[in-house]
């Protein structure tokens, strides 16, 4: 069986919200728990507050993952945040599969603050998930003409 | 069509009305008054289409106190249904005719409501309910999709025509212009450029097609903002331009609509 180099390490950027998940993920931290170090965490007060310009401006900036985690449904500190949540990763998902892009980069997961074990594994899942898949293809149109500023 | 705009210019109905002129044989928009209500000519069916509704934007923003009427099409009555919504337009200062587009412009356009619901000169053309161009995209394998996409994307000049052209983009900060969120001084824009005025067009494109009506390079961006609209009618059970009261601020139910403070 030939071995096959791969350096290929996936970029994954994540949202997540301040009063559960971000919570979760720092308790993972405290209880010395492992989990890839391909993740570059970004703390919004909501999950609802991720608008879908942030998520296709990670993906044009060459994030090839983007995960975005907050409190479960009922939960959510400003009551309806994640409902929003739900429907906008819902509508962002659908736009991008139409324009050809693997829906499966984009996840959305309910993590709750006490839930830190949950976090590690689902950043092990999706960080394994996207070097399977792959860097993302690029958003970078081709330059026809460059215009020096 | 002459006598019934000539009847409310006279009566004073209307300060003014936008309705068509030919001009060396072509329709071409123009301001009827009661000056020269004399040049208003008898409807016939056309093809041609103009952004007139944001002539209409234009001249009621100039003069906030007078009544403009507008000889609309279904999409440009979606149109003026929905700015209505966004608050741009007063109700009680436009009043809407209506005219019904031929059947192979409905075709062309794969309207999904070629007529508008006023009183209307012409026969309604069929609907058409399923778009064939959405449903051929949706069939074609993912990597075949993007490469498709991305062919188009890449003619783009920058031109802005499809954002000056749309009668529902009125932001006086726009932003495509913002130069955080798209690189500035790149031709051909990112692809993010299309993506995101997919996403400001969600809830608000009424299909009227002029955007890519006055593409330069020819971009398919109708399909784009269609699918935008399709998911945003899915998730959100919301469908631009209807007069059914909905508006996109109440997406939350009445949570949205309550006074802030303490419950």
């Amino acid at each position: 069986m030939e071995t096959q180099e791969n350096s290929f390490e996936p970029r994954i950027l994540a949202f997540l919200c301040n009063w559960c998940s971000y919570a979760g993920a720092d308790l993972a931290g405290v209880s010395r728990l492992q989990y890839p170090s391909n993740i570059r965490i970004i703390r919004v007060m909501c999950s609802g507050t991720v608008s879908p310009h942030h998520v296709l401006h990670s993906f044009q900036r060459g994030a090839d993952g983007v995960l975005i985690a907050g409190c479960h449904i009922g939960d959510c500190h400003y009551l309806k945040g994640n409902y929003m949540t739900i429907k906008r990763v819902g509508f962002v998902g659908g736009l991008m599969q139409f324009a050809g892009y693997d829906p499966q980069r984009l996840h959305l997961e309910w993590i709750s603050a006490a839930e830190g074990i949950k976090f590690a594994e689902v950043v092990r899942a999706f960080t394994e998930k996207i070097r399977n898949l792959g860097p993302a293809p690029t958003l970078e149109a081709v330059p026809r003409l460059a215009m020096s500023a | 069509m002459n006598t019934q705009i000539k009847k409310l210019l006279d009566e004073g109905k209307v300060d003014g009305f936008l309705a068509y002129k030919i001009v060396h044989g072509y329709p071409f928009p123009h301001l009827f008054t009661k000056e020269n209500s004399r040049d208003l000519e008898s409807w016939k069916a056309t093809n041609a289409r103009y952004p007139i509704v944001k002539l209409l934007l234009g001249k009621a923003r100039a003069n906030p106190d007078k009544t403009y009427g507008i000889l609309v099409r279904g999409c440009e009555e979606r149109a003026v249904n929905e700015l209505f919504k966004w608050n741009q337009l007063k109700k009680d200062k436009v009043l809407m005719l209506g005219q019904t587009c031929t059947g192979d412009l409905a075709e062309e356009c794969e309207c999904w409501k070629p007529y508008p619901t006023q009183a209307g000169y012409g026969n309604p053309a069929p609907a058409v309910s399923e778009s064939p161009t959405l449903k051929r995209l949706e069939s074609m394998p993912e990597a075949e999709r993007l490469a498709w996409w991305l062919g188009n994307f890449n003619r783009c000049l920058k031109c802005f025509g499809c954002r000056d052209v749309c009668p529902m983009c009125f932001c006086n900060d726009c932003s495509l212009e913002g130069e955080k969120l798209i690189a500035p001084k790149k031709l051909p824009p990112d692809t993010s450029f299309h993506l995101v005025r997919a996403t400001h067009m969600a809830g608000r494109c009424i299909d009227c097609g002029l955007c890519e009506k006055v593409c330069p390079a020819n971009i398919p961006l109708r399909a784009l903002y269609k699918e935008a609209n399709k998911l945003v009618e899915d998730t959100f059970g919301y469908k631009p331009g209807l007069d059914d009261g909905k508006s996109p601020f109440t997406f939350l139910g009445e949570e949205s609509m309550l006074p802030p403070g303490p419950r």
